[in-house]
């Protein structure tokens, strides 16, 4: 067992918990649809980079992947009233 | 160490092979489009999309993706004590990755059973038709790749299992955390 895949998991179970407290809580923040986006991108980054070890892959996938993530969260964000 | 041979720098060999690193893009896009239609569908009545959303068990979908996180996790251990030749834990940690999937659907069936009772349907509006439908697809994904690592569980034991067949279900399997990070953020807690 990798120490730094425990350390990852631990993040990602952080986020998880962030991510529902400030849903819960969503009158409270402006800005929440960026928030949650935010976290949900990290966590999403965290399983790609350690999980799937994509960090050790050619520099193509690595921008394939970012590049996904940026258009998406942006094309969210647009359509999101 | 069976990693030795595998140069994850050519751009033809990323960790779990270039075919499945195809269809995890085809599948992320697919579920990202989807996606952004019930977010422009959404648009055309929010409150109708607010309240249904409302109605889903935010604490449910937190669960399960702790679930998932540490299933993937259990995965990523299981890849490692495969390169480092000991089946044996690998095959232990194979076994934990799967019953976080079983928790998973265990976890998933609830909530549909209390939907339906409660007659959340597929027709019963918008939303719900887009919540089945894509958390119905996402399902069918961690049933195939429940199946892919009995198999692979099955060619470890017998220590017939290929170092790149192994990555190849890691891949498909930290697919389904992925789409499910998707979907649960814009499904749970954005509208």
């Amino acid at each position: 067992m990798k120490k730094k895949d425990i350390y990852t998991l631990g993040i990602l179970i952080l986020l998880t918990i962030a991510t529902a407290l400030f849903s819960n809580n969503s009158s409270t923040f402006k800005y929440i649809t960026f928030i949650i986006l935010g976290l949900s991108i990290t966590k999403f980054l965290l399983v790609v980079f350690n999980f799937m070890e994509l960090k050790k892959a050619n520099s193509f996938w690595k921008i394939i992947v970012v590049s996904y993530l940026v258009i998406f969260s942006t094309i969210l964000l647009i359509v999101n009233n | 160490m069976r990693n030795a041979e595998i140069n994850y720098k050519n751009i033809y060999y990323p960790p779990g092979g270039i075919l499945m690193w195809i269809l995890i893009f085809l599948e992320l896009i697919t579920f990202g489009v989807a996606l952004i239609v019930l977010v422009v569908n959404s648009n055309e009545d929010l409150e109708l999309f607010h309240q249904s959303r409302l109605a889903l068990n935010t604490t449910f979908g937190a669960l399960n993706t702790v679930f998932l996180l540490t299933s993937g996790f259990f995965m990523a251990t299981t890849v490692h004590q495969f390169k480092q030749s000991n089946n044996q834990k690998a095959s232990f940690y194979l076994n934990l990755t799967m019953l976080g999937g079983i928790f998973f659907l265990i976890l998933k069936g609830v909530e549909y059973y209390l939907k339906i009772n409660t007659g959340y349907t597929l027709g019963y509006n918008s939303f719900f038709t887009f919540y089945w439908l894509l958390t119905g697809f996402h399902v069918i994904h961690v049933l195939v790749g429940l199946v892919i690592l009995l198999f692979m569980q099955n060619g470890i034991k017998r220590s017939i299992a290929k170092l790149e067949d192994v990555e190849a279900s890691a891949a498909f399997w930290h697919m389904c955390d992925l789409i499910w990070l998707l979907l649960f953020p814009v499904l749970y807690l954005i509208l």
